[in-house]
């Protein structure tokens, strides 16, 4: 059955400090060359979606800048491919649900234009590998209007967002909630598929609604329409603040979650930068860490992430920290528990301290 | 179409025997190199760093991984509407097909090509030569010299001369003698076997050798000494820099090692003048917390959990614990096991070491281990 993707990266949160000063959650860097938008991106191609939408955000510059014509994920084509559509919002901030209903009205034309049966749509700050086929097959044999994506997750996993209430027998959603029942929970994936003629439906039945999310008119009609749910059962590395992008950063480290999320016959596919390799000199030495190309490291690296292109001087300790790319190091430095955005120069002998509750966050640019 | 200035064409048709199992199963110019890198990256983005957009890659041994590599040229910028990247293997044409014979030949077999693009100038290179160079600079004392030929020659120490085409010039650079590996050189300016020819010249040169059947239809040996007799303009081009021909297994090592040798001046890290590749997508390098690593170059989609001294590792390569790699060079993919002592060794792409192996040691000489196993 044909699919189509649209994508919402268009969404802040003030949950992350500076870091989205200047750019949507979706564009925020991670694993050391990626930007979140990367994985559902690269899912939908490696799930063989040919046409995608990716509503844009106003400070548009890293969206835009980072997939470009699409030609990294092959949709730069004459038939389908991608297509950057602007946000109707200025500055839109969300913690939970990313679908402004408003976007997709919009933007009905990408749509009309095509002639596919389905459409997925997701958000663009979560890490997982998925082969959407999976969530296309179910939805095509359970018939439903609307089949949501979803993840158990133990009660305390404390993310923001929308849980379901499920039917046990027949998987039907029977309710959506913005807070987290009792015990162990259906948690919303910010992703679902849905009719191509259903969503067109919607917005001639809902065009009032315009201000809602598309989740909430699901949920308002919920005993209306056929919603249908389909459990995801690998990785989720849910990203909803600094302490979820900490932990996701560090999850990456396991073995397991590594090999699922990059050593797949689906890969995660991203802006090609044509770095050189990490160049290890003298005694500078990394463990337990992540390190991106084109690094020339003199240092020593624990348990942290370094990005692309960074300087690390001479007797320079990293420990538990995030350095995005090209920030320079300088000799002696001490980083513990700092997220530096990129372009950070720290100078030779500074120490910057936080801790593991409360990372210090340095903002792009940073001289310290 | 607008007529071209200059055009490259690469000859990279070569078996390339002397890397034994390197080229077994693919054309020198693939070969990996610098761990993320293959040969033919450097040229390639010579030429784009150069300003010149249209490259005929000539090609008869082995293709299939040398054209998959090279694609449309989109990972050099190569992919452009009035020019663009071209393999060119041997055709038929209504007389039948034949193979390229010569490096001269192979370019006579594609004289059409060329013309296509109507060049004043043709730029002809190797694929297997790992340097960095900009042959706008050629090209110009080229122009300025009113030259039929200019060569690239660089200086080399004398007692090592014989081993090249080695060039005298008078002291405006028009070169008065050529000599292909002379038992006794006069001049110490190699041919590092990068030319520029005018292309109505190259082109009358071309189709009087062919008809010439003493001739091995090779540059150095036949076209060269010919236009010189003719009496037409030879200049020579010093070249400045790092230039390697990495024909052996020793050359191939040494050049490696060189990219993190401080004292070299080559350098593939800075953003100025960037080396283009066409990698796998992998995800940045894990480095285990039982990891010691020293002096080294390690590229994306390692995972290293062992010591690595002073080695490099190509792109998707793992190292376990217990495992000692020290002056060695692991090609894309392969992965040592555990409890491995590995000196001095070159392994080879995709080859797995298994737990336990030594190989090497500091004084024996630098070997190839395992077969090619590629997954481009």
């Amino acid at each position: 059955m044909k699919t189509i993707g649209l994508i919402t990266a268009n969404y802040n949160s003030d949950n992350f400090g500076s870091l989205t000063d200047n750019r949507p959650i979706s564009s925020l860097p991670f694993g050391g060359r990626y930007r979140l938008l990367d994985f559902v991106l690269s899912n939908m191609v490696n799930s063989g979606i040919t046409k995608v939408g990716v509503i844009t955000p106003y400070n548009t510059a890293s969206v835009i800048d980072h997939i470009g014509s699409g030609k990294p994920w092959s949709l730069d084509r004459k038939k389908d491919g991608l297509f950057l559509m602007p946000g109707s919002v200025y500055g839109i901030h969300s913690a939970g649900s990313r679908f402004l209903f408003r976007d997709i009205i919009e933007h009905k034309s990408f749509l009309d234009k095509s002639d596919a049966d389905y459409v997925i749509i997701a958000s663009s700050s979560d890490v997982y590998n998925m082969d959407y086929n999976d969530l296309i097959k179910k939805h095509d044999q359970n018939g439903s209007e609307v089949t949501i994506l979803y993840k158990k997750v133990a009660l305390d996993a404390g993310h923001n967002g929308y849980y379901l209430d499920i039917n046990d027998k027949t998987g039907a959603v029977k309710g959506i909630y913005d807070y987290a029942p009792a015990g162990p929970a259906n948690y919303f994936m910010d992703c679902m598929i849905v009719n191509r003629s259903f969503l067109l439906d919607c917005i001639k039945w809902f065009a009032q609604l315009e201000y809602k999310d598309f989740i909430e008119i699901i949920t308002d009609n919920i005993d209306k329409f056929s919603v249908g749910s389909y459990e995801f059962k690998g990785y989720l590395g849910k990203i909803n603040n600094i302490n979820d992008y900490l932990k996701v950063s560090r999850d990456i480290k396991d073995y397991g979650i590594r090999n699922e999320l990059f050593h797949t016959d689906r890969t995660i596919i991203t802006k090609v930068q044509d770095d050189a390799p990490v160049l290890y000199k003298g005694t500078g030495t990394s463990k337990n860490s992540i390190i991106g190309a084109g690094c020339k490291i003199e240092g020593n690296v624990d348990g942290s992430t370094i990005f692309r292109s960074c300087k690390i001087g001479k007797n320079s300790v990293i420990k538990n920290s995030v350095v995005m790319m090209y920030c320079e190091i300088g000799e002696g430095a001490v980083l513990e528990n700092v997220i530096c955005d990129k372009n950070c120069e720290i100078s030779a002998g500074a120490k910057v301290i936080g801790s593991p509750e409360n990372p210090v966050v340095l903002s792009k640019g940073s001289i310290v | 179409m607008k007529k071209k200035k200059c055009i490259a064409m690469l000859l990279a048709g070569g078996q390339g025997s002397r890397l034994k199992a390197l080229t077994e199963s693919i054309a020198k110019p693939a070969v990996s190199f610098g761990g993320k890198y293959r040969i033919i990256d450097f040229s390639l983005s010579n030429c784009v760093n150069s300003g010149i957009d249209t490259v005929g890659i000539l090609i008869q041994y082995k293709p299939l991984v040398l054209n998959k590599y090279v694609g449309t040229g989109e990972s050099w910028d190569l992919d452009v509407a009035d020019g663009g990247v071209h393999i060119l293997p041997p055709y038929a044409g209504e007389s039948g097909g034949e193979w390229y014979e010569g490096t001269a030949d192979s370019i006579y077999h594609n004289i059409d090509f060329i013309d296509m693009y109507e060049p004043e100038n043709v730029l002809i290179l190797s694929g297997d030569h790992i340097y960095k160079a900009d042959y706008n600079e050629m090209l110009e004392e080229h122009i300025k010299n009113d030259s039929d030929l200019t060569v690239s020659v660089l200086e080399v120490p004398i007692e090592e001369a014989s081993r090249f085409g080695i060039m005298s010039t008078d002291e405006q650079g028009r070169i008065t003698k050529f000599a292909e590996k002379p038992k006794e050189p006069e001049s110490n300016l190699a041919s590092m076997g990068i030319y520029i020819f005018k292309w109505d010249v190259l082109k009358t040169a071309l189709l009087e050798d062919h008809e010439d059947e003493s001739s091995a239809h090779d540059f150095g040996k036949n076209v060269i000494p010919k236009l010189l007799k003719e009496g037409k303009r030879l200049y020579s081009y010093s070249f400045k820099g790092y230039w390697k021909d990495v024909g052996t297994i020793d050359s191939y090592y040494e050049a490696q090692m060189d990219l993190m040798d401080p004292e070299v001046d080559f350098d593939v890290f800075t953003k100025d003048v960037r080396v283009f590749s066409n990698n796998n997508m992998y995800p940045s390098q894990f480095i285990g917390d039982t990891a010691k690593i020293s002096d080294s170059m390690i590229s994306n989609g390692c995972a290293v959990y062992g010591t690595v001294e002073h080695s490099i590792l190509g792109t998707g390569c793992i190292v376990e614990y217990g495992s000692v790699v020290k002056d060695s060079i692991l090609l894309p993919d392969s992965h040592v096991g555990k409890y491995c002592y590995i000196e001095k060794a070159i392994i080879n792409e995709g080859h797995t070491v298994d737990d336990g192996t030594n190989i090497g040691g500091p004084d024996q000489e630098v070997q190839l281990v395992g077969e090619t196993h590629l997954t481009i």
